[in-house]
């Protein structure tokens, strides 16, 4: 399951994540979302291009394309 | 001469302290990025000057934007005290740049801001286990108030001593130097994207360990924080119960322009117009009348008491007509900026931006914009992508800035009467409409973006501080008088002296026979199909490339008035220089929102796009300003059916054109995700 189809306001542990541009994935990473992170999805935009995430206490948004591809488990 | 870096992650509050420790008012936002070149300010203290560096954001010293990359640089080539800001309510994030520092040998000073917040929230952090742990002496401070701002930035200079250890960096170290013999100062400069006399094949082996050494600092940063630390488990930083609305598009769109054009209506047609005729019976009273009436008893020279009075006077009396709006304006800005209402707006924005070939952080462009074109081109650093970065670039000057606004009260006052707010609220969503067609576009020929990223940390909700945003806005007018007092009042002077000036070098007051509307009269025919066939229209836009605020004094003075009212009478009236009908004003007004950018802005568009895109953005706009104008003069001149007829000619002329374009560029890259 990806972060993209994941349930509203459910915590999630990041299994993986499978970008392929190794820039964007090694940003992800700095910004704390690693393997084993716990991360809940807050809110969906309109057309669902955009999400709103929350890990580590913080809140990012995030792209669909990105989302798409963090594999997780719900917690 | 000693330097002081503040260095942090983006909206830590770093622009804030160099605020607090300099004691001034520079931009500051509760925004990602508002910061993209480091500031400098020079403080003397006890005969010791010290230069303090606001540096833009960054989260790692392996750059991903441009403003990191401009820090980074700083950072490693300034021999420096170092201050990292760390904002308390995302520390776990914040020390990972701090262990980056501690790895390249960059000494520095940890202050931790924003723990009133934090602790309020019921969250601690146990300083002292922090400092035992860590190895550090850090601080926890409140950017906004520092006692004894003097010993403070004094104190600073030695107070980065510490015993930092990092355990975890040996591991790498001893892997890495097992296959390749590099010296360990090398390893791990390139662990942090930095290779200097190294292998392609040596760089790849350093790099494969990235993905482990991030997961490496962060465990290790947990342990150091394990027993230091205290956070709610439900606590989430940036999340409000207002989201529930603000998040919603309908909420926010209808109320972002519901706020917006009352703010313009109060600003421009209440309040504005009282304080600039107080400044202007003020100016009058203290400086005009004084120096007219000794001019009329000691000079008996008609052309330099005309001179002054409809030369030099008219053109300061313009700054003054629109300087309270300006400052009110700048207001209505930072408080949108502060709150933090503009990350919610990039995040709602987003998914029609995306269709556009953009990204959310193109609000916060466009917001700049309504102030002023140029700071919005240079914002557009802030964008990830060549492509969207031009794009956004080229459409920044269609947004009507702040110097465009009070000629677009002055004619639309002239001539709608009661209806001139509509008209100019119309105008705003002309200029929008323009912009993000002209984005679609773009995105289908030549400048395509593909789903563009947008990864933005969410910026907390805010009360206003009201000493800050009058202090912005202090500074701002400041600003903008040291760099539009100088131009406005030359060029007034060059524009009375061609308007009052035969070819034989005589005074005439007749501005018919002068050299400027000999000069411009040849060029105005081009604009006769606009229903603008006037020379000092055409002077008046000429030099309103220059800078827009120009157009309005130069209006002023060809049409010999002395303060808005009289400009407003004198553009009805046939006898006048510069006279409308009501389609040629309406003309005019769409004109001059989309004709060009100022100067300035076309050099910060050279600058970061190239000499290309400087002259597709002065072309492109005239031409668009001029078809819409002509559209529009002809819809209310001849009548809609031909209007129609003609704008669907022009549209499908328009978009041929940028499809030949393409075609003509095709061997380039589009924009592939390798350009990304």
């Amino acid at each position: 399951m990806t972060l993209m189809e994941t349930k509203l306001n459910t915590d999630c542990i990041i299994k993986e994540i499978n970008i392929e541009d190794e820039k964007t994935k090694i940003r992800l990473m700095e910004l704390g979302l690693i393997a084993g992170t716990r991360v809940r999805v807050k809110t969906k935009s309109i057309f669902k291009k955009t999400i709103l995430i929350i890990f580590h206490s913080s809140c990012f948004t995030l792209k669909e394309n990105i989302a798409k591809k963090i594999v997780v488990n719900y917690a | 001469m000693h330097k002081i870096l503040i260095i942090g992650n983006p909206n830590v509050g770093k622009s804030t302290l160099f605020n607090t420790l300099t004691k001034s008012n520079e931009h500051t936002g509760n925004f990602h990025g508002v910061t993209v070149e480091e500031k400098h300010k020079i403080v003397t203290l006890d005969d010791e000057r010290y230069d303090i560096v606001d540096l833009p954001g960054m989260y790692s010293f392996l750059s991903f934007s441009y403003e990191e990359e401009v820090s980074r640089d700083i950072i490693l080539k300034t021999d420096a005290t170092r201050i990292l800001l760390v904002d308390a309510n995302s520390i776990r994030r914040n020390l990972y740049l701090s262990l980056e520092m501690w790895e390249l040998g960059l000494e520095h000073k940890i202050l931790i801001n924003n723990y009133d917040y934090f602790s309020h929230q019921k969250n601690k952090i146990n300083l002292e286990k922090l400092n035992n742990n860590f190895g550090i002496n850090a601080e926890i401070i409140n950017a906004k108030k520092i006692k004894n701002n003097k010993n403070y930035i004094k104190n600073l200079k030695n107070d980065t001593k510490n015993s930092v250890k990092l355990p975890y960096l040996n591991y790498f170290l001893m892997i890495i130097k097992n296959k390749y013999n590099i010296e360990d100062k090398k390893i791990i400069l390139a662990l942090n994207g930095i290779f200097t006399d190294l292998k392609q094949e040596q760089i790849n082996f350093i790099r494969s360990f990235y993905p482990e050494i991030i997961r490496a600092r962060y465990e290790y940063i947990d342990e150091l924080l394990l027993d230091s630390l205290e956070v709610r488990r439900d606590y989430v930083y940036g999340e409000s119960k207002a989201d529930r609305f603000l998040l919603n598009p309908f909420v926010m769109i209808i109320g972002f322009l519901l706020i917006f054009f009352v703010s313009i209506y109060f600003i421009f047609f209440l309040i504005g117009p009282i304080l600039s005729d107080w400044l202007n019976a003020l100016f009058d009273f203290m400086i005009v009348s004084p120096f007219m009436n000794f001019l009329y008893l000691t000079v008996d020279n008609i052309w330099l008491i005309e001179f002054f009075k409809s030369g030099v006077f008219s053109s300061i009396s313009t700054i003054f007509s629109f300087l309270p709006q300006v400052i009110l304006l700048f207001v209505f800005l930072t408080i949108l900026e502060d709150s933090g209402i503009i990350s919610r707006m990039a995040f709602v924005f987003d998914d029609f931006l995306s269709r556009l070939g953009l990204n959310g952080k193109a609000i916060y462009i466009m917001l700049l914009g309504l102030g002023c074109n140029t700071m919005s081109a240079v914002a557009t650093r802030n964008m990830n992508g060549k492509n969207l970065k031009i794009k956004t670039a080229i459409l920044s000057p269609y947004i009507s800035c702040m110097a465009r606004l009070p000629v677009f009260v002055v004619v639309a006052s002239a001539f709608f009467g009661s209806k001139a707010y509509f008209v100019i609220a119309g105008l705003y969503i002309l200029g929008v409409v323009v912009s993000l067609s002209l984005a679609w576009l773009l995105n289908k020929t030549i400048l395509p973006t593909q789903n563009s990223e947008l990864l933005l940390e969410f910026a907390p909700l805010r009360s206003i501080d009201v000493r800050h945003v009058l202090g912005v806005a202090k500074t701002n007018a400041v600003d903008m008088i040291k760099r539009i007092f100088g131009i406005i009042v030359s060029v007034g002077i060059i524009v009375w002296i061609l308007s009052h000036t035969m070819f034989d070098l005589q005074y005439t007051d007749v501005i018919a026979d002068s050299i400027l509307f000999a000069v411009a009269g040849k060029i105005s025919i081009i604009f006769a199909p606009i229903g603008l066939n006037n020379a000092g229209v055409v002077s008046a836009l000429l030099v309103g490339i220059m800078a827009k605020e120009l157009i309005l004094s130069t209006m002023t003075i060809t049409n010999s008035a002395v303060n808005n009212a009289t400009l407003i009478a004198s553009l009805v009236s046939a006898t006048s220089v510069i006279h409308f009908s009501t389609a040629g004003a309406l003309s005019f007004l769409i004109f001059s929102l989309l004709y060009a950018p100022c100067s300035s802005t076309l050099a910060v568009i050279k600058n970061e796009c190239g000499k290309f895109y400087m002259w597709f953005s002065l072309i492109s706009q005239f031409t668009l300003a001029y078809l819409l104008s002509f559209i529009v003069y002809l819809g209310m001149t001849q009548g809609f059916v031909i209007m129609l007829m003609i704008a669907i000619v022009m549209a499908l002329i328009l978009v041929s054109i940028m499809y030949t374009i393409k075609k003509i560029r095709r061997h380039k890259c589009l924009g592939c995700s390798r350009c990304k």
